[in-house]
């Protein structure tokens, strides 16, 4: 905060229709935001040339140092898709649920996180969450409510469900993340390549490390007899392919990946 | 709703190409000036008393207002950081902001600096986000933001909406392909609707990512559509039908008008959906007036309490 040497960016109605838009969805994967770039640059200066996604960032990031926010780039969990959401630097909690949540719903997110933290593979099941609901601070809920309100988390995309199962949105993992490691330092999972918080990943049956599939993909990339990065030991999950937007890829690779890990935990 | 006298409150905001050593010179300044007077009566005293050269216990006298001083810049920076956030988030939600609300959720005890915090959170929001904080209701204070960009054309805004352009006119598809087929579509036909569009499940493609991704999670999880099984088949096998949602944001009779334009027909042009339609306007009209009546009770009751 001392006067900074570096000189700051300069904002443009370019650069603020785009943080309103990215404001207005939350998260933004990067192909739609590299369109949502475009279309702001033909709405407020035409001719100009398109500056570099990272640049351009960059440069709207240097402004809102000073706010305490930054536009953070992430990867999802399950297949390594670079993903957008403009985020809080300062830990204030989940202050940004804060405001569309009530009490109550909001202690049963912190329920679900803490679940989705100390599960194995990162998922909790609808039933264990539901089971929480006598403890919630606030209003009294009942189970079918709490369904409605899990389905609301789902649509602001702070949870993602697959079969009954919750774990968290890219997205509350980048704005959550320092919250996350300060609030459960002992019970967080940390990526051994990446060293970021890990929700979702495989793990060496060995020594216990873990790692992100998109961290697994690309440390291990066209190498025939994947090692433990810890141990040495033979890595036996399956390597999951490295992002590439441009191959054609099967979309549900996430779910094989998702039953292989299943299946090996105890 | 939004034409009021240019309020008083806000200071001219600084030129552009100052911004950041400007803001943090005005604070240092301000908070300066604000201790200055108290130092020369309060210090004048003690600077009398010992030499002009400091002594040690001058000297770490300084160092410690100096201290207090870059903290209290510092809170205040935060302060004024979480206003803005406070103030976009309200505002995302369409509802204004009163004064004590702003004092109660963010300022807390810096509440005497309420001007100056306000003056700052709204320079950031014009120059950084392009929205105007207008005092909308002086005797209540009560604010809101105003969006400075220029408003946009039709067929710039439907991009705006960032993405959700061309993913709502898949989306129109997909409903319309349902509908048109009495309310339910096996996966079968959806994808075979997309397969004549150029579309395939798993391959990436430049304006909806993987189609297949997009309607599966997006759109279900979401609530436009929903993905069932249908009973009794083996293999299983599974349908769509409108999502929740859908029926909340968009009315038969505007698919069943998409699909008629098309086919270049009209929507006569098919009885059956035609009749279902115009009885599902009928049920929108009448809620809508349920509403619209419950509204205007409300309001006149509350109009009668000001006229007191």
């Amino acid at each position: 905060m001392q006067g900074s040497t570096r000189r700051m960016g300069v904002m443009t109605d370019v650069h603020r229709r785009f943080l309103q838009l990215l404001m207005t969805h939350g998260v933004l994967e990067e192909w739609d935001v590299k369109r949502l770039q475009r279309h702001c640059y033909k709405v407020h200066d035409r001719n100009a040339t398109v500056d570099k996604l990272e640049d351009f960032i960059n440069n709207i990031n240097s402004v809102l140092e000073s706010l305490y926010i930054e536009i953070k780039r992430g990867v999802t969990e399950d297949d390594g898709r670079p993903i957008y959401a403009l985020v809080n630097l300062a830990t204030t909690s989940i202050s940004k649920m804060a405001t569309d949540f009530a009490e109550n719903e909001l202690d049963l997110f912190r329920k679900a996180l803490e679940l989705i933290i100390d599960s194995e593979t990162g998922f909790a099941s609808s039933t264990n969450i539901l089971n929480l609901v006598d403890q919630l601070k606030g209003k009294k809920m009942r189970k079918k409510e709490a369904e409605q309100v899990l389905q609301k988390f789902v649509q602001n995309k702070w949870l993602i469900e697959k079969e009954g199962e919750f774990t968290l949105h890219g997205r509350a993992i980048l704005e959550m993340e320092q919250y996350i490691r300060e609030t459960y330092p002992d019970a967080v999972k940390i990526c051994n390549i990446c060293h970021s918080l890990l929700i979702q990943g495989q793990s060496c049956e060995t020594c216990g490390i873990r790692m992100h599939l998109p961290c697994v993909a690309k440390y291990f990339q066209s190498n025939a007899e994947p090692r433990c990065p810890h141990c040495n030991d033979y890595w036996p999950h399956e390597i999951p392919e490295v992002f590439d937007p441009e191959k054609q890829r099967e979309a549900g690779i996430s779910k094989s990946n998702k039953k292989s890990l299943r299946s090996r935990q105890h | 709703m939004l034409q009021t006298p240019e309020s008083r409150g806000l200071p001219v905001p600084q030129a552009e190409g100052e911004k950041d050593g400007g803001h943090d010179g005005e604070t240092r300044a301000r908070t300066a000036s604000q201790e200055r007077p108290k130092e020369e009566l309060g210090a004048g005293r003690e600077e009398g008393a010992a030499e002009p050269a400091l002594t040690r216990k001058g000297a770490r006298a300084l160092a410690a207002k100096a201290l207090a001083r870059r903290r209290a810049c510092r809170r205040m920076n935060r302060t004024v950081a979480e206003l803005v956030q406070f103030l976009l988030v309200k505002d995302k939600k369409k509802s204004p902001i009163t004064r004590s609300e702003m004092v109660k959720y963010v300022i807390g005890d810096l509440k005497a600096l309420f001007p100056d915090i306000i003056a700052r959170a709204a320079e950031h929001l014009r120059y950084v986000f392009g929205f105007e904080l207008k005092q909308f209701d002086r005797k209540h204070h009560t604010y809101i933001l105003i969006n400075k960009l220029k408003p946009l054309e039709e067929e710039e805004e439907e991009e705006d909406l960032g993405g959700d352009g061309p993913r709502l006119g898949l989306l129109m598809m997909i409903l319309g392909l349902i509908y048109m087929r009495g309310n339910r579509a096996r996966e079968a036909q959806v994808w075979e609707m997309l397969h004549r569009l150029g579309m395939q499940p798993s391959k990436y493609h430049f304006l909806f990512g993987y189609p297949k991704r997009l309607i599966m999670e997006d759109f279900v999880q979401q609530r436009y559509l929903s993905y069932r099984r249908v009973p009794h088949t083996s293999p299983p096998e599974y349908e769509f039908s409108w999502g929740p949602r859908s029926n909340l944001e968009i009315s038969k009779m505007k698919v069943l008008g998409f699909v008629a334009k098309l086919h270049k027909k009209e929507p006569q042009h098919w009885p059956v959906q035609y009749r279902e339609a115009l009885a599902d306007e009928a049920d929108r009209a009448r809620a809508k007036a349920r509403a619209e009546a419950s509204m205007r009770a409300r309001a006149s009751a509350r109009a009668g309490i000001h006229l007191w």
